[in-house]
């Protein structure tokens, strides 16, 4: 297994925290749009949230190398386990 | 700003090819670690029939929706990490029909393949027909495609993108798509719950606006005209609490598979009780918006009134479940004529499935709208990927290799696999078409589940634990749970319905107070049925040799190796946790 699903999890959400904390930014000054959601600005808020997670997900899953750790083999490189 | 939730969709779709580093198109290799298997656990299970059908119910039932994860799914999950985990995987059974196989015989197999191969085509169907419905509904392609139209292609749509990525990618694909799915469709709900919450002032403003049985988990289940779901508390806990939700978890292949996927044993019974511990709190993501949706009542725009009525206009008696305030909740309308449908009494009916799309609309500001759309998209593909890999499995290794061709190459197979999610995904889309006649989803899963799930829990369980249960025993029982199921629904029928899709069709001999509780006795007969079944035949007719069953059942096995584990590592100490949290959330909504 090459690819950490941190990363991914990650990106998705740096990209879309990313576009709706921006939208926020940009549409705060507009009562309009918020009046749905009480005036509380949904976007910039949820979104920087998303981002800040999406920030750990992708940093934990590149840091944590532990596919390519030769000390501790996986259970699929061992040869033991029961494949197909 | 639905561009932008075009654009997510892309990045799945991108991130979906770049993942095809599975070497193992069906097993993902047996490598997946225990945390990302538990998330695709639950998120396999949280298609259509759930984040729709759990609102839709929630609106309709009340905080007694919870009851399906509470007690419909926690107590299963557990039992199945702790107990029946160490012979699916310490078997290296493929999958659920071939463990069948090694344990008994060639026959049961056959009619647990050939059964489940039809569930998960219909639930696949469900899923996509909930899904193009949804959109149609909601009229997220206005404008783009002529509207007779967008039913069709949102299926086709979604069709093709499930196919792609499973295709592509085999169940490694799947399930990673599945844990993004997961944190997506919880990215997109949390916000809602608590805007809303807000909105309607907390829980405590919910328990003002409504009956107090719409928000107590267990009160009036002694009888079953007291409560919303029209169950008495002994076809609650033993149909859905026992029979279904075993039935569901403990034998269904399709959640089975993805803790197959686990990279050892230990990891493999983790996943789980790792499942349970999220799928406790999804009634707060996806039955309260329900609640909440029904409490709202004038905040913008639309005024709604609030009637507290027990009686319809015109005198006629409501039935229990629609005593109470309808909020947000939109009347179903007839897609031929637009015309507002009335039951046969001349009251409006609701149409409750649109309870969650309605909140993401009321309360979602542009921006954040695309991403609620998306998670609640993301669900739905979830679904369907799930029963879509499962089909391919099950054709491939249980149908086509035991079947058809025994003989053939690991690349034949491999390309038989690629072929069954092709087929696998065009019968869905008949599946579709023929799925039409419900007002409630999840009704019409439950019935196909009843059908078909309840008597196999009957099966494995005396499989596994009961060394003297044959191959002859368990196929009469399970055919004879099976035809049991289908006699109950056709002698027996809900009030208020039609013979037919609902049951009666044969007579009617006996009249249930609700859909729902003519589906859990249904599931209770097929049980019991079959337990004695299997149980008589087995004791007429010759048990296999006691060496032949080692690692196949319970009694023979020797206990799975948990020296090596701290004792905050061991499965059973996950389950106590879970368990303990299960009974505080229970009293506290009790």
């Amino acid at each position: 297994m090459g690819l950490d699903i941190r990363i991914p999890l990650g990106l998705i959400f740096l990209i879309t925290g990313g576009m709706m904390s921006v939208y926020g930014l940009i549409t705060r000054g507009n009562a309009a749009i918020y009046e749905k959601s009480m005036g509380i600005n949904l976007n910039l808020t949820w979104g920087a949230i998303m981002f800040v997670f999406g920030l750990i997900m992708f940093l934990v899953g590149r840091r944590k190398k532990w596919q390519d750790d030769p000390v501790d083999p996986r259970p699929w490189e061992r040869g033991a386990g029961p494949r197909h | 700003m639905l561009v932008y939730f075009v654009f997510v969709l892309g990045i799945g779709f991108a991130l979906k090819r770049y993942m095809r580093t599975s070497n193992d198109f069906f097993l993902a290799g047996r490598s997946i670690p225990a945390w990302v298997c538990g998330l695709a656990f639950i998120s396999a299970n949280l298609g259509a029939q759930e984040v729709i059908g759990m609102g839709a119910s929630g609106a309709k039932y009340g905080i007694i929706t919870s009851q399906f994860y509470w007690i419909g799914a926690i107590p299963a999950m557990v039992f199945v990490g702790v107990f029946m985990m160490p012979f699916y995987y310490g078997s290296k059974a493929r999958s659920v029909p071939e463990y069948l196989r090694m344990r008994f015989d060639e026959k049961t197999r056959a009619v647990n393949a050939f059964s489940f191969a039809v569930m998960t085509i219909f639930s696949s169907g469900i899923s996509m027909y909930a899904m193009a419905l949804l959109i149609q509904t909601l009229g997220l392609f206005h404008g783009i495609i002529p509207d007779q139209y967008v039913f069709h292609v949102s299926i086709i749509l979604s069709a093709v993108i499930v196919l792609g990525y499973i295709f592509l990618g085999g169940l490694t694909s799947a399930i990673y798509n599945e844990v993004l799915q997961f944190f997506l469709i919880v990215a997109g709900f949390a916000p809602l719950v608590w805007i809303g919450l807000r909105n309607v002032g907390g829980w405590e403003g919910i328990k003002r606006t409504l009956p107090s049985n719409m928000t107590h988990s267990w009160q009036g289940m002694a009888h079953a005209s007291t409560n919303t779901l029209g169950v008495e508390w002994v076809g609650l806990a033993m149909g859905l609490g026992f029979v279904l939700s075993f039935g569901y978890w403990c034998t269904d292949f399709l959640v089975i598979q993805r803790a197959m996927a686990a990279d050892s044993e230990v990891s493999a019974r983790r996943v789980p009780l790792i499942a349970a511990i999220p799928k406790m709190f999804f009634p707060f993501l996806v039955i309260l918006p329900g609640l909440i949706a029904i409490t709202v009542t004038s905040h913008m725009a639309t005024p709604h009134t609030a009637v507290f009525a027990t009686k319809a206009p015109n005198g006629h008696a409501l039935p229990l479940d629609e005593q109470h305030p309808h909020g947000i909740i939109p009347e179903k309308m007839d897609a031929i004529t637009g015309k507002p449908v009335l039951d046969t009494n001349g009251n409006p009916v609701y149409n409750y499935d649109l309870a969650i799309p309605v909140m993401l609309l009321h309360f979602f500001p542009t921006g954040i709208l695309g991403l609620g759309l998306t998670a609640l998209l993301a669900s739905f593909m979830s679904g369907m990927a799930g029963n879509v890999t499962a089909f391919n499995t099950v054709w491939t290794y249980d149908i086509y290799q035991a079947y058809i061709n025994k003989k053939g190459t690991d690349a034949h197979y491999l390309w038989m696999g690629r072929m069954a999610t092709v087929g696998g995904v065009v019968l869905s889309v008949g599946a579709a078409y023929a799925v039409t006649n419900f007002n409630n989803i999840m009704d019409a899963l439950q019935l196909v589940f009843s059908i078909v799930n309840a008597p196999l829990f009957a099966t494995f369980l005396l499989g596994m634990f009961w060394k003297r249960t044959t191959g002859h025993g368990a196929f009469t029982g399970l055919v004879s749970g099976t035809a049991a199921a289908l006699l109950h629904h056709g002698l027996t029928i809900p009030t208020d319905a039609l013979p037919g899709m609902h049951g009666g069709w044969i007579a009617i001999v006996h009249h249930y107070p609700s859909d729902m509780a003519q589906n859990f006795w249904t599931a209770i007969f097929a049980f019991s049925v079959n337990l004695i079944v299997t149980v008589v035949v087995s004791l007429a007719t010759k048990p296999r040799e006691e060496t032949e069953l080692v690692g196949l059942v319970y009694s023979l096995t020797p206990k799975p190796e948990e020296g090596h584990l701290t004792w905050y590592q061991k499965p059973a100490t996950l389950a106590v946790a879970v368990l303990a949290m299960l009974v505080v959330l229970n009293l506290v909504f009790a």
